[in-house]
């Protein structure tokens, strides 16, 4: 590659700038929202007069505490056991399509096509339904469940598509030594199937984070409400004040851990979401 | 079931699978890999088909929550006050603007930010990736209040930023009409989503071999002759699919709309008119018939694009 | 092989650890089932934590016969009768006690979500002690259903400065067509809340109880008889004051959109005249004074007046909203729960409720409270404007009337005297089932 000249340097780095704007700008904003005195709300500017952290108190030790850390705490547990449960069937599911032969296994794939494309909104209705006559309305598997239905899917054909390009011979090695398919499976390919594991519970993670339409319907209270629900749900200091500031705090606090795992592991989730696409 | 599997012995490169008859070890392998597929498949089929074979049960009936006694069996007839009622195909329509509009742009968008991240300078490439991963892990309701916050009348500041375009002041109420609030909707929408795509273009582009862009750049091709005839139509099978998967994910549009404008004024999109129907007026016969069509017309669009424009889904999972 | 022995433990070390982390999350839920008293849930609508205290104040005094535990409903009236709703379908065990909202108490009494009040508790919601608007919108099917908790209503909020301006005596009631005019005349808004949401109805349902008729005339009917005054005189007067402030813009430019909150902020702008209101307004306006935010003029320019009249000669029907108390079907300690809400319900917390969280209480007594006195130089005026309240629609089908109205009526420039009449058809067809909403 021939040495960059300054004036595409400078090009590249506007280049840069404008993604870097179009990407962050929406949670700056939010952010400085979060940032507003009451007072500050309505002046028609982007950057507060005066930056107090009162929102971020009123939601941690103030009056919408009791609604935001419980639904922190659900969606933090429904996603991550969400997203194990779906990776660790997925690892097999996968497994079995990219390695072993049998018949069915295009019909696994196009389901999981399927399901992906499910209009979510369709089936919750009758879930409600279904939930409420065996006690699992307003619970964590009552989440846990439907959720599955968001994060399988994806977790198949992400896994499916990597297994795909692991080094099997290392398997038949392992098979010629004597080792069943089983054993070649938990011995060899396991750790090499990691890191696609991991993108992959990552990916999962995300879209289980950021369900609403589940959240909203088959909850009712802190027990299970999940923040994208809860966030809907705030309210000012009386029943008819605008929960401004605590629903842009609220919404900062949990984009934090998004943008972390986005910065630690950008490689990774992109060669996942990639991989789990087009295949020529 | 005999073609799918027939193909799916050919991509799996199993080199003791060739036997014509089963050996002992064959056999095994298809339980097995059932045992292992099997949990998978089913656990997701039970988690959707089953409640949508309720739900087309349930939209046969007249079924308040709150009046249980008088359920009734109405056969069809919710179908029927639906499909002739205009709420039903103003929400459509909104519905259909709002995933060919979000489309199209992500469409321009994302694929010039794959360009970009494609022929990035390596010092440029991950600062990239991690920007444009951030509104795709961002929670859609969040980018919705953002967005929202934005606009809002009284706590926005676009109106005194942008007062000087025409039409919009101190005074313009971008939630208070249709087509303003869509276009926030759209917006918020647009910018969440369009990283997915572009990362699916991104992938596409990578695909497309560099020596025929050199050849027609030797030949004198200009920029715009190699994107039309050289680079878009290698691609063709990565746009299709993107194109389909965001379709019928901005079909399913729900969250953006509900915190921003709640459907009112206009931008009530199906998904919102069948929660609004059966978890809002609790009328689960009525709301299930509309989840109902809601789904067959997903259905619908997946059929059409699959079957007529052969976008190859399951390809994805095929070895290369 | 050691190594891999080593492998297998650590998995299954992890594997154990896994569960040893999620069964406690997942049983959290069902954890609470301990000795000593029973635990009643109360499903409280959002409040600046009055009723939490109260909560802990009656567990105090109920000498350990039970303890209550707060859980907080979601923000807006529709989606509190949503929630509640489907948890009573479902026969959830554990609503002990809710805070309804007055309009949707019928829906639930009819398919008996609601446990029965008992005796000497519907006396007392039926005693002289309890404001008019709140008896009416505690009974469903002539009987108590529910027990007044704090009742709201809305009062008439105005400029001084600009009522004085428009040569308007606010010492005498005004009416709607004043309003306009003084509005007009000293080129300010009038506050209302044109956003399509409850309180499009609530505004509506004042005007047309104000002019002698009811939304809904016969709300005990089944769906398919339901007779509508919408379309009356006093609904197409309505329509009509509806229609002009959204055609002539004396609502604001952001009228469409504006709820109780934003009119409040408004009227305290440089455009703020009049605005029917909550009485949150004033600890509101207060605070942001007292915070800095907002100039002391305009708290000293605050006056307050009863809810404008739709004709000179006839007197106001304010909206009524608050809190009734009710008890779920398949509360395991209904007995408990109802003397819980004797406790919630006494006038002094009542009072103690008004001072500190600025909702008005349903117990004359508790007006008289000095501190109530002191703190809410009005509360006479809310006193009597609660005398005259009238309680929205009381039919089990008040959220099917309820979105007609505010999907009819917004946004206001659509309003003309067709309207009513239209709304009122599309009601009929919803309720027959023959239409979506």
């Amino acid at each position: 590659m021939k040495a960059l000249s300054t004036r595409q340097k400078i090009l590249w780095g506007l280049v840069g700038l404008l993604v870097l704007l179009y990407t962050l700008w929406p949670l700056f904003s939010i952010l400085m929202t979060s940032f507003k005195a009451p007072s500050d709300l309505f002046t028609g500017r982007l950057l507060p007069t005066k930056f107090v952290g009162d929102n971020y108190a009123m939601i941690f030790t103030g009056g919408a505490r009791d609604l935001f850390l419980p639904a922190l705490r659900n969606s933090i547990g429904i996603s991550l056991i969400s997203t194990a449960i779906a990776v660790v069937l997925a690892t097999f599911c996968a497994y079995a399509i990219a390695r072993l032969d049998f018949p069915g296994k295009r019909l696994i794939l196009n389901c999981a096509l399927g399901v992906s494309m499910f209009p979510v909104i369709s089936i919750v209705t009758p879930l409600f339904n279904l939930w409420r006559q065996i006690g699992l309305y307003d619970t964590w598997p009552g989440l846990i469940i439907p959720y599955l239905s968001l994060t399988l899917p994806i977790s198949i054909y992400t896994l499916a598509a990597y297994f795909q390009q692991i080094p099997w011979e290392l398997e038949q090695a392992a098979q010629v030594d004597g080792a069943t398919n089983w054993q070649a499976f938990r011995k060899v390919i396991v750790p090499l199937a990691a890191p696609g594991v991991f993108t992959t519970a990552i990916i999962a993670f995300f879209i289980a984070w950021n369900d609403f339409v589940y959240g909203i319907s088959l909850t009712s209270t802190e027990a299970a409400r999940p923040v994208p629900a809860a966030l809907a749900f705030f309210t000012g200091a009386s029943q008819f004040e605008d929960p401004t500031g605590a629903i842009s705090a609220a919404a900062v606090v949990v984009t934090i851990p998004i943008i972390i795992i986005v910065v630690l592991f950008q490689r990774q989730i992109v060669s996942g979401l990639t991989q789990g696409a087009v295949k020529g | 079931m005999s073609t799918a599997s027939t193909q799916a012995v050919e991509t799996a490169s199993e080199p003791q699978a060739r036997t014509k008859h089963l050996t002992q070890r064959a056999r095994d392998e298809r339980r097995l890999g059932w045992l292992l597929a099997g949990p998978a498949f089913v656990l997701m089929l039970a988690v959707t088909v089953y409640p949508i074979l309720q739900a087309l049960f349930d939209s046969l009936f007249s079924y308040r929550l709150t009046a249980p006694d008088d359920r009734a069996f109405v056969g069809l007839g919710n179908y029927g006050v639906i499909l002739t009622d205009g709420v039903f195909w103003r929400g459509l329509g909104v519905t259909l603007l709002i995933t060919v509009v979000t489309v199209a742009v992500e469409l321009v968008l994302g694929f010039a930010l794959a360009m970009v991240m494609n022929s990035a300078i390596r010092g440029l490439k991950g600062l990239l990736r991690t920007a444009i991963l951030i509104p795709y892990g961002t929670i859609t309701v969040v980018s919705a209040f953002a967005w929202f916050y934005m606009f809002d009348i009284n706590s926005g500041y676009v109106n005194h930023w942008f007062g000087w375009l025409p039409g919009i002041g101190a005074n313009f109420d971008w939630f208070g009409s249709t087509w303003p609030a869509l276009f926030v909707i759209m917006a918020s929408e647009i910018w969440k989503t369009t990283p997915f795509i572009s990362l699916l273009l991104l992938s596409g582009l990578a695909q497309v071999p560099s020596d025929y862009t050199e050849a027609a750049k030797v030949d004198g091709a200009t920029w715009g002759e190699r994107l039309t005839k050289v680079i878009l139509p290698n691609m063709r099978a990565a746009i299709m699919v993107a194109v389909l998967f965001r379709a019928l994910d901005a079909f399913r549009i729900f969250d953006n709309i509900f915190i921003m404008t709640n459907g009112a004024y206009g931008t009530e999109a199906l998904s919102l008119l069948a929660y609004r129907t059966s978890i809002g007026r609790l009328e689960l016969g009525l709301g299930s018939a509309v989840s109902v069509i809601l789904f067959i017309c997903v259905a619908i669009i997946a059929a059409v694009a699959i079957k007529g424009f052969k976008v190859d889904l399951a390809g994805q999972g095929r070895a290369k | 092989m050691p190594s891999d022995v080593s492998h297998k433990r650590r998995r299954r070390g992890a594997v154990g650890l896994a569960l040893a982390l999620v069964a406690p999350l997942a049983l959290a839920g069902c954890a609470n089932q301990q000795n000593g008293p029973p635990t009643l849930m109360w499903y409280i609508n959002p409040d600046d934590g009055g009723q939490a205290e109260l909560a802990q104040r009656c567990t105090a005094a109920s000498g350990g016969k039970y303890s209550i535990e707060t859980s907080v409903l979601p923000r807006d009236a529709a989606s509190q009768r949503e929630q509640l709703a489907r948890r009573l379908a479902a026969g959830d065990a554990s609503m002990d006690i809710m805070s309804l909202d007055p309009p949707y108490v019928p829906e639930l009494a009819n398919p008996g979500f609601l446990a029965p009040v008992p005796e000497a508790l519907q006396k007392a919601a039926l005693s002289d002690d309890v404001v008019e608007g709140a008896k009416r919108g505690a009974q469903w099917d002539g009987k108590v259903v529910a027990v007044p908790f704090w009742a709201n209503t809305q009062l008439l909020w105005y400029r001084k400065s600009v009522a004085q301006k428009a040569g308007l005596d606010m010492n005498q009631p005004v009416t709607w067509s004043q309003l306009l005019d003084a509005v007009r005349e000293t080129d300010t808004y009038i506050g209302v809340q044109g956003i399509r949401g409850e309180s499009m109805t609530v505004w509506v349902n004042a005007m047309i109880e104000s002019g002698g008729d009811h939304i809904v005339r016969n709300p005990m009917a089944p769906a398919d008889q339901i007779d509508l005054g919408l379309d009356s005189d006093a609904g197409k007067a309505a329509a009509t004051i509806v229609g002009t402030i959204g055609r002539d813009g004396l609502g604001g430019p952001g009228i469409t959109t504006q709820d109780e909150n934003v009119t409040m902020q408004n009227w305290q702008g440089d455009h703020g005249s009049f605005m029917v209101n909550w009485p949150f307004v004033y600890a509101a306006t207060q605070s942001a004074v007292e915070q800095g935010s907002l100039d002391r003029s305009v708290l000293d320019d605050m006056g307050w007046a009863q809810y404008p009249r739709m004709s000179a000669d006839r007197p106001s029907a304010p909206p009524l909203g608050g809190i009734m108390l009710g008890v779920g079907s398949h509360s395991r300690h209904p007995d408990l729960a109802f003397d819980a809400i004797t406790c919630i319900t006494k006038p002094e917390n009542q009072a103690y409720y008004f001072v500190s969280n600025g909702n008005p209480p349903s117990s004359i007594k508790a007006f008289d409270d000095a501190a109530v006195r002191e703190k809410y130089p009005m509360a006479p005026v809310i006193r009597t404007a609660l005398e005259n309240a009238a309680p929205r629609p009381q039919t089990p089908y008040y959220n099917e009337v309820s979105t007609a109205i505010q999907q009819g009526y917004t946004p206001l420039t659509v309003v003309t005297d067709q309207t009513p009449a239209q709304v009122a058809e599309f009601i009929r067809r919803v309720l027959r089932g023959e239409a979506l909403q």
